[in-house]
């Protein structure tokens, strides 16, 4: 029985020219790229425009992907670059708020009716916390959990090295931190 | 337990109750993009390669029955250059508007001296074209070890301004490890590549439909933004340092200027 194939074959295939073989690639990898063209444009539909034309970018560049490298931070690179040029071109970016999805109800804990009201309290606050967040801060943070990208996904994202992402993240940490125990203190 | 892992299992468990907009699917329109024909800009120009088609089938004959492998030519360049022949080129990035560093994305405005400052090897500025109008330093952000420095013409007696750059005449020099692939050259079936020795130095000559030039960040992957159409280019290997003779010349005018490099 033939199995799923995976990246690296269906990136050969593509590289060949085989167009449904890239199709597959476009599935598999369309929502981390969706969601991450969205954290940094803020907006759906340049997110939309920014994945589509990555995509296609990245095919025509394709002849340039080194075998055996990592397809997700190559991808997420062109289409992150996309990303910002559109804000660039635009000269705006809107502000992201992002929200906790509704109904949402933890799997493993049968909490009482006031104990989970207090829970998702307290998680829509913290979510509060990180949309107050500089850009740069909000940006780290929201790859790197949210997004739960890599850190080398996350520095192909940000467009910055992966060493800076650790220090970048550290310091958006305890600004966060920092304002949760603020928060906390009322 | 330190706080900050409490605080990021903390967001670890909100980034599953985050609402994201529903993904839309996206591979039947790039698939339908994918099926329309690649354009590569082509300028007035380029015609007047197909009027020497016969002289430059010659070439492409004796090239073929050579037929070196990118990796034999990479080596033998010894340098950090990446030759690969293709049979579809990528589109290019839209050439930008703005400072010629800005559109060619060449970094940052310098002077020779502080240039020469910033790098370890010895700059060689080619004394056929005079002194050059602008110079800028590239030091790629998480790039492999090593620093681009372009000296830019913006104009030269006898060269006509090249339509991909805008300028007259662009040197381009960089220096790093062997075997780093620093600068990637994509030559499609319209373009020509010919050893050529100067003073002892090897190297190639590209000419014929423009060729696409980019540059591999350290990890390997393509640096989007540096994807850029190049006219005819004259790549040569001064000791170690790779040389890069870029503008709309001949290869007489491109050897006489790889030459006057001192």
């Amino acid at each position: 029985m033939e199995g799923r194939p995976t990246d690296g074959d269906l990136f050969e295939r593509a590289q060949r020219g085989d167009v449904a073989a890239y199709e597959e690639v476009v599935r598999r990898y369309q929502e981390v790229a969706f969601r991450t063209a969205y954290v940094i444009t803020g907006s759906g539909a340049d997110a939309e425009d920014a994945v589509q034309e990555g995509f296609v970018k990245a095919y025509r560049a394709l002849a340039t992907f080194r075998p055996g490298a990592e397809p997700r931070p190559w991808l997420l690179r062109i289409v992150a670059n996309e990303a910002r040029n559109r804000i660039r071109s635009a000269g705006r970016r809107q502000r992201l708020e992002l929200r906790l999805a509704e109904g949402y109800r933890p799997g493993d804990a049968a909490p009482s009716p006031e104990a989970a009201a207090v829970a998702a309290e307290e998680r829509r606050r913290l979510l509060q916390l990180v949309n107050g967040l500089s850009e740069e801060d909000r940006l780290v943070i929201t790859s790197r959990y949210f997004l739960e990208l890599s850190g080398e996904e996350t520095a192909a994202s940000l467009g910055i090295p992966e060493g800076t992402v650790k220090s970048r993240l550290s310091r958006a940490l305890t600004r966060l931190r920092n304002r949760v125990e603020e928060a906390a203190r009322g | 337990m330190a706080e900050e892992t409490v605080l990021e299992r903390q967001l670890l468990e909100l980034a599953r109750q985050v609402s994201w907009p529903a993904t839309p699917d996206f591979s039947a329109k790039v698939a339908s993009r994918l099926a329309a024909p690649v354009r590569v800009e082509r300028p007035w120009f380029q015609q007047r390669w197909a009027l020497a088609a016969a002289a430059v089938l010659a070439v492409v004959a004796a090239l073929l029955a050579y037929n070196p492998t990118r990796e034999a030519i990479a080596d033998w360049i010894n340098v950090h250059v990446l030759i690969q022949r293709v049979t579809t080129l990528p589109s290019p990035s839209p050439r930008a508007s703005g400072a010629v560093g800005d559109r060619l994305a060449l970094g940052r405005l310098t002077t020779l001296e502080e240039a020469q400052r910033s790098v370890k090897w010895k700059i060689t500025a080619p004394s056929a074209l005079g002194t050059p109008d602008l110079v800028y330093i590239l030091e790629p952000p998480g790039g492999p070890p090593g620093t681009e420095v372009t000296l830019v013409y913006l104009s030269v007696p006898g060269v006509k301004t090249a339509g991909e750059t805008g300028v007259a005449v662009l040197v381009t020099e960089a220096r790093g490890q062997v075997d780093t692939q620093f600068f990637g050259k994509l030559i499609g079936a319209g373009t020509n590549i010919e050893p050529v020795t100067v003073d002892g130095h090897q190297g190639y000559w590209i000419s014929g439909q423009p060729h696409i030039v980019y540059y591999r960040g350290s990890d390997g992957t393509l640096q989007q933004e540096t994807l850029r159409l190049a006219t005819n280019t004259l790549l040569l290997d001064v000791d170690g340092t790779l040389v890069r003779i870029e503008g709309n010349l001949t290869k007489d005018q491109a050897l006489q200027i790889a030459g006057s490099l001192a």
